[in-house]
């Protein structure tokens, strides 16, 4: 494009020249007031006798809208425009005007003066770039940046007699970036979790890098009593008056407000008086005069508050404000942060001092028992040398308790070496020892053992080549326990150990031919306690701890054992040893072998051992029987028959006093211990009170006779098993039978001898103890067990309890047997879940051996309990059946604190680990769903309207059933944190940043909400609305950030026909001023914006969403350019920095092309039209944004013609220093004719590349494109029938193209052919399929598509010339025809060139 | 829908069988104006004049009815329509009269 092609408004106006006045017209505010200056008074003279150099400068100076100022003569008086007086000058206009340049600008002149002399005396320019000034144009000196230049103006005779400076403002720039870092730099805390003393010094660390913001800084922290203490400090010294180490409470003549603080609330405080004296200055000349005090919010009462002295050479903006304020978030998050760390912290170690504790009484106990143990052990093995020639049994008995005592001695050493192992104090002394030797010698010990049980026994260890270093006693404990273990589990076969040298290592194999192991077993073989149920061996005892005990031995000799086994084949264990000592500690080894003589530790596993294996019958002596003669008062009475072994207790019942008298002296001669009574009543209760061994009765009583006192007993479950001999007067088959009948165990009728009643009674005695001898001495032990215990039978009733059963569960003995399904077990209706877990475990204990399980049941009353139970098999002497006896314990306690302390653990951790609020709430909502095992769990956060989370797939509020929308709304009625319950599930309201939150779980009905669950989810609820609110903290600082950058994006879709670009100035800082939007309005015209807010940085950003969201309210409301941007300006008016905003606003109609617009002082658009001409719209011009809120703004009108296209931009796109911006203008003009040939989203690119100044654009772009008409896009179902409405849409599209005729008939004949075609052989099969055609017009072509879904056929040479002669119509009409089939369709590409 | 197409078969003032077509000739009516012509060939032996004058878009389905009856028909054209009955072929084998109507291109 050629200048000359302009048509006459397409540059804009010359400044007007001529003598006096019209010097000044570039500008009419400040020209006019330049004109008001008396310039006689000053050097220059009067202006029409200025040179003309100083008439051109004037003139260039006015006419810019760069900011600019110039001096010019012997005193530089000043000259400005209005860029300059807006952005810098501030109060000093006009009274500058006309003043020599060093009053005016005095403040700096030291800063300044010397870089204007070097322009002056040398003509070279100067460059500063973002120079600190301290300007006092608001009335105060001001901290401001400033990028400028001086360049030298010089006369008509090239003398340099002035100089010239451009100058932009940077400050906001300069101090949002500096703000931006510190907030960058508190947010940038790499370790999560710290305490927070460290918390406060990384703060202070950040604060402290700008004084420049933040001259100095006072952290204090609330207390309990309400009095704060000082935390933290950055740039005053320690001890200065204004950061006493402490604020007294509610203190309001104290040096800071904590009062206010504590409330929430932000205070400005003057630093003037005593305590604000010598305060330092921080980089500033001048210490600051003001400090905002900001409370250090948490969710309830502030944490503290933070005093922030605030630089005096910058206004308190909202900016400021609002850095301030991000700064006390910042610092109240990492305190929120490090104290709930620190909670966590307390509870680790809390946990780590209960094992401690756990440890040490392990340890203790152990010795507790050694002592005793010692104490039976010595005196036992003296009484065994002194009883050698004994009775066999008596020394049969002491064997039994020396091995019994030899048990448990290992055992409590085995505990202590785990103690010890534990606490590292494990006493070793590795010596040198030739393991061979020592392995075979141990495994010797065992043979005896092995050889009784019939298995082969082979010990393989030949020499090795170095001796291994072991702490002998501890190899021992290694060998005889992996022994022992081999002879337990192998039933037949063979044993065999092992050993070689492999390496640098000593391998010691232990291989059975026993039961194994199982696969699942084998992963918990060496744990602690841990015993493998139902294994066949030769005996269930043993305590889990041989295994885990060897594991650590070995560990300490630094080797290793591993194993190897097959369920029914056997098992290996393989033991390394390493060779040397350099795995050992040093101090533990010892040079050589201590002399030693066999093994010392062998007794108690070899005596354990042979108890597993059958006894050879001939060495056993007979059982011990009752069969003693007891010895009688020798001679005093004659010898009856003899009495029992145990001085049985006899009951005489008889109201006879000589007869109960006679009864109680020939039984007490005999040996029994007598208790006498006169009656049955006396009987019964004596009897209840202590149960006697028998009860010889009278028959005829008073009160209560014989017979009934036998009733009574036998219906006594405790006492009906007391044997009862009836005594009577009456005899005759009868009065015996009776007497049996009512359940006596004998009758005697008197008269009767003594040896008879003594022979009788000795033999119900007997007869009773061998029934009943066992069975009492267990109910005994039984009921004095503080667990509950309780006997079933093969089919799982309950046959036996005891008292502990009866106070746990509430069940008594009167009720025996309890059959399956007991009445403890939890409803199966109303609680089917804990009803199940209670049936699993029953079927558990009647399908194994042993095992121990924690279900839940019910309490006679109906409160819920938790019991851990355990039980094992037995068999019932008396008839052999299998039995199963078990013991139970009430954890119900324990098991709710569990359940707590995990719930609230889990929830915590889920809470931390959340990235945004909604995060946390979802991850909250699995939390719970877990723990109660919910169908689903959803939650409804009444806001302005409800919005639902949930578990499961994603669901809307409006998507919920209308009873449960109810549910959730009536729970808002409810208070905080009170669970309520229905049918189906729980429910509770909290508190959600974003409104109440009402939580509901589905729990499908199948388990009651018990009043334990009620409570954990009321503190699991108010735990979660705490972490929500502080999720929502986060969020928020994050939000504000992202939010603003946000918004500098246009609008997510675009009309047909527009390309926008947006370029930030510099890379990092993508935060800037200017705008693009368009909006489509209700009449279908389109309203297209593009502004520019003054300054940059988040203030820009701000200010320029506000007024995007305005502008586009406003253009939706009223279509008229002029008027949006009038509302515009008042709007403007209110919103701190808007003023001076440059925005370009029109409407357009995308059929006609018809664009009516007004600029608000934004550069002109530019119209590319398809001759090469390219207009301006420069008219309906006005002030910026503000400037004169009730001017009435001018509207203009243009057309923009077919295939023309528009181009909206903001002045980075064209200004560039030291060039005038027509001439930048120009250049976007020409750049988009360049793109004639191109889409115009190709063209925004291009356009965006070619004006790009070399380093890239130094302001920030925004660029808006159009090109008339947009492109055709139409979609129709694959059928003939379309083919005229699509050619209609197409011919009317054409027509706005302006298309020359024959070029339009050509283009409708190819797309009728590509459309037939994909009609006739696309969907020949699949009628209906969509069909689309695109056209997009260029500048001097139209470039066409038409996509189907279907397969073409290839004309077919000789055949039908049928579409054949479509595909040749389509390439003679087009100067392009590509047709390209593919997988899913056929796509016809048509490109034709524009007759001119 | 099928494309609206008129047919109104007259006689020309010398005699000759004339059928006069007016709309728009795809391949949704092509069938139509097929049989409508076919009727109109075969009332009279001699050639028929086929006044497509007042039809504005003729495609591959139009040219090949007429491709059928070359031998027997006189076209008369608008100039909107030669270059389609020219590139072709149709006007090598047929009469094709232009009208006055607005030159194409």
């Amino acid at each position: 494009m050629a200048p000359s092609e302009h048509s006459g408004d397409a540059v804009p106006p010359e400044p007007p020249s001529g003598p006096g006045a019209d010097l000044f017209a570039a500008d009419a505010a400040v020209g006019a007031d330049l004109a008001a200056v008396d310039w006689g008074t000053t050097p220059l003279g009067s202006p029409g006798s200025w040179p003309q150099s100083l008439r051109t400068a004037v003139s260039i100076l006015l006419s810019s809208r760069f900011s600019m100022w110039m001096a010019w003569g012997p005193q530089l008086t000043f000259f400005c425009n209005a860029a300059y007086r807006r952005d810098t000058l501030g109060r000093k206009y006009p009274w500058a005007l006309g003043r020599p340049a060093s009053e005016v600008w005095a403040e700096i002149w030291d800063d300044i003066g010397p870089r204007i002399d070097t322009v002056m005396t040398t003509g070279e320019a100067t460059w500063d770039e973002a120079l600190l000034l301290f300007l006092e144009r608001s009335g105060y000196p001001e901290e401001t940046y400033h990028t400028f230049s001086y360049s030298p103006l010089r006369d008509d005779a090239g003398a340099v007699v002035g100089m010239l400076c451009v100058v932009s403002e940077d400050t906001d720039r300069v101090i949002g970036e500096r703000r931006m870092a510190t907030l960058r730099d508190l947010g940038s805390d790499p370790s999560a979790a710290r305490s927070e003393e460290e918390v406060l010094a990384f703060t202070a660390r950040q604060l402290g890098r700008n004084t420049a913001d933040l001259p100095f800084t006072l952290t204090y922290l609330f207390q309990a009593d309400g009095s704060a203490w000082l935390a933290g400090a950055t740039g005053l010294p320690a001890g200065h008056p204004a950061a006493p180490a402490s604020l007294a409470a509610g203190g309001t003549g104290g040096v800071w407000p904590v009062e206010t603080a504590a409330r929430g609330g932000t205070t400005t405080v003057e630093l003037d008086g005593t305590p604000f004296t010598g305060l330092p200055p921080g980089p500033w000349p001048q210490p600051p005069v003001q400090a905002l005090v900001v409370p250090l919010l948490q969710q309830e009462a502030p944490y503290g508050f933070l005093v922030a002295a605030l630089n005096r050479y910058r206004p308190l903006s909202e900016s400021y404000r609002g850095f301030v304020e991000l700064v006390a978030g910042h610092v109240a998050a990492g305190i929120a942060g490090a104290r709930s760390y620190q909670a966590q912290q307390r509870r680790a170690e809390e946990l780590a001092e209960l094992d401690r504790a756990k440890t040490m009484f392990f340890s203790n106990i152990s010795h507790e028992f050694r002592t005793p143990l010692t104490l039976i052990m010595g005196p036992l093995e003296e009484l065994r040398i002194r009883l050698e020639g004994a009775d066999p049994r008596v020394r049969e008995e002491i064997d039994v308790v020396r091995r019994n005592a030899l048990r448990l001695g290992k055992l409590v050493n085995a505990l202590l070496d785990f103690s010890r192992i534990e606490a590292g104090r494990m006493q070793a002394r590795y010596e040198p020892v030739d393991l061979a030797a020592v392995t075979a010698e141990l495994a010797s010990v065992f043979r005896s053992a092995f050889d009784k049980a019939g298995l082969a026994f082979e010990v393989d260890c030949p020499p090795l080549p170095e001796p291994v270093h072991i702490d002998r006693d501890m190899w021992e404990k290694v060998l005889f326990n992996l022994l022992s273990n081999a002879l337990k589990f192998t039933l037949d076969g063979s044993v065999r150990v092992a050993l070689r040298a492999e390496g640098d290592q000593a391998v010691v194999t232990v291989r059975d031919t026993g039961v194994g192991v199982p696969a699942a077993e084998m992963p918990r073989l060496f744990e602690r306690f841990h015993r493998i149920e139902n294994a066949r061996s030769r005996s269930n005892e043993g305590s889990g701890i041989g295994l885990a005990l060897v594991k650590e031995l070995i560990g300490l000799h630094g080797g290793t054992i591993s194993v190897e086994s097959t369920e029914g084949r056997g098992t290996c264990f393989t033991v390394r040893l390493p060779f040397g000592v350099a795995h050992l500690p040093a101090g533990a080894v010892a040079p050589t072998a201590g002399s030693r003589t066999g093994p010392v530790l062998a007794d108690p596993y070899v005596q354990e051992a042979l108890r597993w294996l059958p006894e050879d019958t001939a060495d056993v002596p007979e059982p011990a029987t009752v069969e003693e003669p007891v010895p009688g008062a020798p001679g005093a009475a004659p010898r009856y028959a003899p009495g029992p072994a145990a001085p049985a207790r006899v009951l005489v019942a008889d109201d006879n006093t000589d007869m109960r008298e006679y009864l109680a002296r020939i039984l007490g001669t005999t040996g029994y211990r007598v208790d006498a009574v006169s009656d049955g009543e006396a009987a019964l209760s004596a009897i209840r009170k202590n149960p006697p061994d028998l009860v010889v009765s009278d028959v005829m009583m008073p009160r209560l006779d014989g017979l009934a006192l036998v009733g009574a007993l036998r219906a006594d479950p405790r006492t009906a098993a007391v044997p009862v001999l009836l005594l009577s007067a009456r005899a005759g088959q009868e009065a015996s039978i009776e007497g049996l009948q009512a359940g006596a165990d004998d009758y005697l009728v008197k008269p009767f001898a003594a040896a008879e009643l003594l022979a009788r009674v000795r033999a119900s005695i007997e007869l009773a103890r061998l029934r009943g001898h066992h069975a009492r001495w267990r109910a005994a032990l039984v009921d004095s067990l503080h667990e509950g215990f309780f006997v079933c039978d093969e089919d799982g009733a309950v046959v036996e309890i005891n008292s502990a059963f009866t106070e746990i569960l509430g069940f008594g003995p009167e009720d025996l047997p309890y059959r399956a399904a007991h009445p403890w077990w939890p409803d199966a209706a109303k609680d089917p879940e804990a009803h199940q877990q209670v049936a699993e475990a029953f079927s558990q204990l009647l399908d194994r051996r042993q095992g121990s399980c924690t279900v839940p049941v019910a309490h006679r009353d109906g409160h819920r309990l938790w019991i851990n139970a355990t039980f094992n098999e037995a068999r019932d002497p008396d008839s052999g059946r299998r039995v199963i006896v078990g013991t139970f314990r009430d954890v119900t306690a324990e098991h709710y604190a569990i359940q707590r302390e995990s719930a609230l653990a889990s929830l915590s951790t889920r809470l931390s680990r959340a990235t945004s609020l909604s995060d946390a709430l979802w991850g909250a909502l699995s939390v719970l769903q877990e723990l109660w095992r919910a169908r689903r769990v959803l939650a409804a956060v009444f806001g302005d309207q409800p919005v639902l989370a949930g578990t499961g797939a994603p669901q809307a509020w409006q998507d919920l059933s209308a009873e449960r929308r109810r549910a959730l709304s009536e729970l808002r009625g409810r208070p905080l944190l009170a669970p309520v319950t229905d049918s189906v599930g729980a429910g509770i309201l909290l508190e959600h940043p974003e409104g109440p939150l009402a939580l509901w779980m589905d729990l499908g009905g199948k388990r009651p909400f018990s009043a334990e669950d009620q409570l954990l989810l009321s503190l699991l609820a108010g735990h979660l609305a705490q972490g929500l609110a502080r999720a929502h903290q986060i969020d928020q600082q994050r939000e504000t950030a992202i939010a603003l950058q946000r918004a500098i994006l246009g609008p997510a879709r675009l009309p047909a026909g527009f390309a926008v670009r947006y370029e930030p100035a510099t890379p990092p800082l993508e935060v800037g001023g200017d705008w693009y939007d368009t909006v489509t309005l209700p009449d279908g015209r389109i309203g297209i914006v593009v502004g520019d807010c003054v300054g940059r940085g988040l203030t820009a950003a701000t200010v320029m969403g506000q007024l995007r969201s305005a502008c586009r309210a406003l253009l939706l409301q009223d279509a008229s350019p002029a008027r949006t941007l009038m509302a515009l300006d008042r709007f403007a008016a209110g919103v701190p920095g808007a003023v001076c905003t440059t925005v370009f606003c029109g409407v357009l109609d995308p059929d006609s092309g018809r664009l009516t617009y007004s600029s608000a002082g934004h550069p002109p658009g530019i119209v590319a039209e398809p001759s090469g001409i390219s207009r301006l719209l420069e008219e309906g011009r006005s002030l910026p944004l503000g400037v004169r809120p009730d001017r009435k703004r001018p509207e203009a009108a243009s057309t923009v013609p077919a295939r023309a296209t528009l181009l909206l931009y903001t002045d980075g796109l064209v200004e560039r220093r030291r060039r005038p911006l027509s001439a930048g203008i120009r250049e976007a003009g020409a750049a988009v004719q360049r793109g004639r040939d191109v889409a115009v989203d190709e063209l925004a690119t291009q356009v965006m590349s070619r004006l790009a100044p070399q380093g890239g654009y130094e302001d920030d772009v925004a660029l808006l494109l159009y090109r008339h008409p947009a492109p055709f896009d139409l979609s129709f179902p694959a059928e003939s029938s379309q083919l005229a409405l699509v050619r209609g849409a197409l011919r009317s599209w054409l027509d706005q193209c302006r298309l020359p005729r024959r070029t339009m008939q050509d283009v409708l004949v190819a797309v009728g052919e590509a459309c037939a075609n994909a009609i006739e052989h696309g969907h020949r099969h699949a009628p209906g399929d969509m069909v689309r055609v695109r056209a997009e017009a260029f500048v001097d072509a139209v470039h066409l598509v038409v996509a189907d879904t279907g397969d073409w056929k290839a004309p077919q040479p000789g055949g039908p010339p049928l579409r054949g002669r479509g595909i040749a119509l389509m390439q003679a009409m087009m100067q392009q025809v590509t047709i390209t089939p593919g997988p899913s369709g056929t796509t016809v590409e048509m490109h034709t060139r524009i007759a001119r | 829908m099928t494309t609206p197409l008129t047919l109104t078969p007259g006689r020309r003032p010398d005699g000759t069988a004339l059928l006069t077509v007016s709309g728009e000739i795809d391949m949704s009516n092509s069938d139509a104006f097929a049989e409508a012509l076919a009727k109109a060939l075969d009332a009279t032996a001699e050639p028929l004049v086929l006044d497509l004058s007042a039809v504005e878009y003729l495609d591959s389905a139009g040219l090949t009815v007429l491709f059928n009856h070359a031998d027997r028909i006189e076209l008369i054209a608008a100039p909107l329509l030669i270059p389609v009955l020219t590139v072709s072929g149709l006007s090598e084998i047929t009469r094709v009269q232009g009208t006055d109507g607005p030159a194409a291109g």
